[in-house]
């Protein structure tokens, strides 16, 4: 559960740091007076949000794991459903 | 296209070059989706953190290198006169005149017009934020000069400690020429504009009803 918001949050703030950049890059390739303004503070203020929801994120992710790391591979995306009675493999 | 010849510019490609990494690594996240593992989230670090940190640094820098320079004081149409005097290679206005001077003609408007004092960035750029409200509240559906708007003048009256930052008013030539006027220039109860008042006659002469002394 906590891994899935977390996900969500990181999806969240990527978009978010996206935004940003746009409103800085603009600023910079166009340094109209308002413009500025708006990358200086907005901007700058949506990145540092971004970050900090990402920074968030990382934090429950590990809460969620125990703090354990999983390598990449073994890092499952969905956890498989148990077994239905009488369809696991016979019992030796 | 984009060439670098100063500190500025190379800064701009820097905080340009940063914003464009940190966005493809966002947009790896946000196709690609991968499994929050280790790498992911050092990929994710530089990319939402690291890269928008040295975009916001080096892109802070160059704009602010950028607000001193006369074309972004020129950037609002009101001060379209302003600026087409001062780089008017004919005029002998004041402005025009500081504008031609090699080592500070780019900035010729924050030169003169910035607060000479311990804070004067700080308050120049305070009142930068004023202009812009102004600007926005005032001024964005005047005409082309800025016609119909309120008239522009000076928040308070011009000191002349911005014109003593490059004129001495104690070399011997200043004082044999200035006379009995130069302890009162160096006093602050005269004005340099009081005399030299040929500043921004362009502007001047489009709001005729404009006097003197703490106000352009």
């Amino acid at each position: 559960m906590k891994h899935e918001m977390a996900k969500k949050m990181v999806l969240f703030s990527v978009i978010g740091t996206i935004v940003a950049m746009i409103f800085m890059a603009s600023s910079i390739l166009f340094p109209h007076p308002l413009l500025l303004v708006l990358a200086m503070s907005i901007g700058q203020g949506i990145a540092i949000f971004a970050l900090a929801l990402y920074l968030l994120a990382v934090a429950l992710d590990l809460q969620s794991s125990g703090g354990v790391y999983i390598p990449a591979e073994e890092s499952p995306a969905i956890e498989e459903p148990p077994p239905a009675e009488g369809t696991g493999p016979p019992a030796t | 296209m984009f060439s670098i010849h100063s500190t500025e510019q190379l800064l701009k490609a820097i905080a340009l070059a940063s914003a464009v990494l940190s966005v493809l690594v966002c947009l790896w996240y946000i196709v690609r989706r991968p499994h929050l593992n280790r790498v992911t989230k050092s990929m994710l670090l530089l990319g939402l953190g690291a890269f928008p940190l040295i975009v916001s640094l080096t892109g802070n820098i160059a704009s602010f290198e950028y607000t001193l320079s006369r074309p972004f004081c020129g950037s609002c149409h009101v001060m379209g006169p302003y600026l087409r005097d001062a780089e008017d290679p004919k005029s002998n206005s004041l402005a025009a005149m500081h504008s031609r001077n090699h080592k500070f003609g780019e900035t010729s408007c924050y030169t003169c017009h910035a607060d000479y004092q311990m804070f004067g960035a700080i308050t120049t750029k305070q009142n930068g934020m004023k202009h812009l409200f102004k600007y926005l509240t005032e001024y964005a559906s005047t005409g082309p000069d800025g016609e119909g708007g309120p008239t522009i003048h000076l928040y308070k009256p011009f000191q002349s400690g911005a014109c003593m930052q490059c004129h001495s008013a104690t070399a011997k030539k200043w004082v044999e020429t200035h006379g009995d006027s130069a302890e009162a220039i160096r006093s602050g109860e005269m004005n340099c504009i009081d005399c030299h008042n040929e500043v921004h006659p362009l502007a001047l002469s489009r709001r005729p009803k404009l006097t003197k002394g703490g106000v352009q």
